[in-house]
């Protein structure tokens, strides 16, 4: 039995004692320098594209101690303009979804890496549909105000829990997009010791073959965990992916081709537990792969997927080397 | 001629490590010599008096020497000696003797033809005899098959093993004057005496041979080229060959005659005779100065070599990482790897640091971690010298390289091994005899302020070989 009393602890304790980097109410965060979250229009139901399946889900985590209104602001939320990736023509819907209430979290479809069956547990707090609409072009729409006891609490990070979804429901193009929680409802201000995760982890690769345009993602390892599988799709082979950890300096992990899956197994160190990893992806130098979008996943020995904070939990880690210096013999 | 045989007497001088003390326990006034430790006491020669009508004369009325024997008390003093026997011989010179390694049986020398009837003093040569214990008496005098009316034979020593039987002659066929032969017990009959050849007999006088356990032979020599007189000197076996002679130093060799040489195992004590004191020869016992650590720390060569690691990274060596480690060592020198090894060129502090190379974006990390790597020398004395020297070549023993930080050094001191030691911080040492010698270097502080002198040593080997003169 894993010891959930300990990563509460641990979090907590994370929360109080750093919560100016635990603003992370940005998705994508600072740390990840991920340029947009993407989904695509499911028709066809075509993958190559960079989604494995027209949906994306993410988590809001708010202290059980703020008590004000909060906001769920859009980026670009509509499929048309610049930022959007177009197929043929502008044809396709969204729709954002806020859930809170009981199992908007805790229920095991909620907690999965595929939009099936109760995935939509909670209750629906905001909804709204999204197409080509030239007002929202590059501009935030703004969910809310929500009242934070609507969401469901969760003792575990000792916060009431939002989800929003976004489902792609009709045509083929991507929707590039991303989210902010905030105090405001007309400009982004972050509520401190917030946070977002998801499982899974669908977003678009900087169009740059420039291999200072890192992009990570922090899986955040919990107690009990002695290895863990990450799943990728859809990489197109663009450029190399490592892993950096306190106990590790970029260890290479294979990244998939087009429109497939590749997985691999890495154990996890002691050192590495209750602390997150960097999953940093580094662009191929030479031909750029352009609009790449992808998808990742993680999850333990125990099949369970593991959250990706938008806010590393205990910072984004650092690999310090241990020096022995040793007389020769 | 009798006495002769017991007190040649010759000339020389030199300098030593041992203390001597005159034996005023076994001495007479008259001649006393050629002591031997048993068990129980001391055995050895002298023509003292001893009552009118005991004292032993010739036919000249010349005192007769004889064996005397003086017992160890309860606290291991010396009391009075008396005579070891009255039945050995009577009218007749009974002389230096030794002792079987079970005490059962006494080899000592005397007069082949005893009484007092004997008209020419030359005539009476000397010969070596045995007797038997029983109890606290002698008995069973037997003769040693190699006695001849025509020559001496004289001075016996049996070797530990009661194997080998050293003793002096001037038989014919010899160097000149007096030399030492040797018989093996072969199938308990004494096989016939091998002159120990050249190196140990010369054309003077070598007498009182002593078989110590180190395989040294010592042995009284009045060759020229010594302090004077009779000098006691040692020689070992090598290869079936006698090495060539090591003289004793001052103390125990004077101008005067010295010899029948005693030591204890440990060669750190025992007796020899000198007439230094003029006049009559007496009994000395002497007792080394000389300061060897029976435990002294081998020198230890310093290192300014180190292996460096990222223990770290080394747990996931056999993965590709997409870094490079690169070390800097801070003397200049730098490598690349997990691990590293680097040698510095002496003691310092050095700033060791480790920079990431990321080799998919080329941005070097700079000092992802650091060290700061002091290296000292070991704190020992340090003895310089060279591994092997040739016997008989000078060479130069060097303590300047002594790291002994915080204490002020009063005192280089050295053992060389060979029962010779010098002073200073450097000396010049030959040896003599091939061999492998351990020197030691005994550093002394001067006193502190608590009155505390501290001491260290260090010891390591030197090989002579036998290339030399």
């Amino acid at each position: 039995m894993r010891d959930t009393r300990f990563i509460q602890l641990f979090i907590l304790l994370i929360l109080t004692a750093l919560p100016g980097r635990l603003e992370g109410q940005a998705v994508p965060g600072p740390d990840e320098n991920i340029p947009f979250l993407i989904t695509f229009g499911p028709d066809g139901r075509i993958t190559s594209w960079g989604d494995d399946d027209f949906s994306q889900t993410f988590f809001f985590t708010i202290p059980v101690d703020y008590k004000d209104p909060f906001y769920i602001r859009i980026y670009d939320p509509d499929i048309g303009g610049k930022t959007d990736e177009l197929n043929n023509f502008w044809n396709t819907r969204m729709v954002y979804s806020v859930y809170g209430g009981k199992g908007c979290y805790t229920h095991p479809d909620a907690k999965g890496i595929h939009p099936t069956n109760n995935y939509k547990s909670g209750t629906l707090l905001a909804t709204r549909a999204f197409a080509m609409d030239n007002k929202l072009d590059e501009r935030w729409f703004t969910f809310g105000p929500f009242n934070p006891a609507d969401g469901e609490y969760y003792q575990k990070f000792s916060s009431n829990v939002f989800k929003i979804i976004c489902d792609g429901i009709s045509g083929d193009d991507g929707n590039l997009y991303r989210y902010f929680l905030s105090r405001r409802s007309d400009e982004n201000v972050p509520i401190q010791g917030a946070n977002a995760f998801t499982y899974e982890y669908t977003f678009r690769m900087w169009n740059n073959n420039d291999t200072s345009f890192v992009s990570h993602i922090y899986p955040f390892i919990d107690s009990g965990c002695i290895y863990i599988k990450q799943k990728n799709f859809d990489w197109d082979s663009d450029g190399d992916f490592v892993v950096v950890s306190v106990e590790r300096k970029g260890q290479v992990m294979p990244l998939s081709g087009e429109d497939n899956w590749v997985e691999d197994r890495m154990p996890i160190l002691d050192a590495e537990i209750g602390k997150s990893l960097d999953f940093r992806f580094y662009k191929r130098r030479g031909e750029l792969v352009k609009n790449n979008n992808v998808v990742i996943s993680v999850e333990n020995q125990y099949g369970e997927n593991l959250q990706f904070f938008s806010a590393p939990i205990g910072g984004v880690p650092v690999y310090k080397p241990r020096l022995k210096v040793t007389p020769k013999k | 001629m009798t006495l002769s045989v017991f007190s040649l007497r010759l000339n020389g001088q030199a300098k030593g490590s041992f203390e001597v003390q005159h034996v005023t326990s076994l001495s007479s006034g008259s001649d006393d010599f050629a002591p031997i430790v048993t068990d129980d006491g001391i055995i050895f020669c002298s023509n003292r008096k001893t009552n009118p009508f005991l004292t032993k004369k010739n036919t000249e009325g010349v005192r007769l020497y004889d064996l005397y024997f003086a017992p160890f008390n309860a606290e291991g003093e010396l009391s009075k000696p008396s005579r070891l026997a009255s039945n050995l011989g009577k009218d007749a010179n009974i002389g230096p003797a030794s002792i079987s390694p079970d005490g059962k049986t006494l080899y000592f020398t005397k007069n082949l033809v005893p009484g007092k009837n004997l008209k020419k003093r030359d005539s009476n040569k000397l010969g070596i005899f045995t007797a038997k214990r029983s109890g606290s008496q002698w008995s069973d005098i037997q003769p040693f098959e190699y006695n001849d009316p025509t020559f001496n034979i004289s001075y016996p020593f049996i070797s530990a093993d009661g194997m080998s039987l050293y003793f002096c002659s001037d038989m014919p066929g010899g160097s000149g004057s007096y030399d030492i032969y040797m018989c093996e017990n072969i199938d308990g009959r004494w096989s016939k005496p091998v002159n120990l050849g050249s190196n140990v007999n010369s054309s003077g006088a070598e007498i009182h041979p002593f078989l110590h356990s180190s395989g040294r032979l010592y042995f009284a020599s009045d060759r020229p080229g010594g302090m004077g007189g009779l000098d006691i000197m040692f020689s070992t076996l090598s290869f079936g060959t006698w090495s060539k002679p090591v003289r004793l130093d001052d103390p125990i060799n004077s101008e005067d005659d010295d010899f029948a040489f005693y030591a204890v195992p440990g060669g750190f004590e025992g007796y020899f005779s000198s007439n230094r004191r003029k006049y009559n020869d007496d009994i000395f016992r002497f007792a080394s100065t000389i300061i060897r650590w029976s435990v002294c720390d081998t020198l230890q060569g310093n290192n300014y070599c180190y292996e460096f690691v990222d223990e770290k990274a080394l747990l996931l060596d056999t993965l590709d990482m997409k870094s490079r480690w690169e070390w800097n060592f801070g003397d200049g020198g730098r490598a690349a790897g997990i691990i590293a090894e680097h040698c510095y060129a002496g003691p310092g502090v050095y700033d060791v640091s480790l920079d990431i190379v990321n080799l998919v974006t080329g941005r070097v990390e700079k000092r992802q971690a650091s060290y700061e790597l002091e290296i000292l020398d070991i704190e020992q004395p340090v003895i310089t010298a060279p591994d092997t020297v040739a016997a008989g070549e000078t060479i130069m023993l060097n303590a300047s390289e002594t790291y002994l930080p915080g204490m002020t050094i009063a005192r280089y001191y050295w053992n060389f091994g060979d029962d010779t030691v010098s002073e200073g911080i450097e000396v010049s040492k030959t040896f003599q005899i091939p061999g492998r010698y351990n020197i030691q270097l005994i550093v002394t502080s001067e006193r502190d302020q608590s009155g505390v002198v501290r001491e260290v040593c260090v010891c390591r080997d030197i090989e002579v070989t036998g290339n030399g003169n």
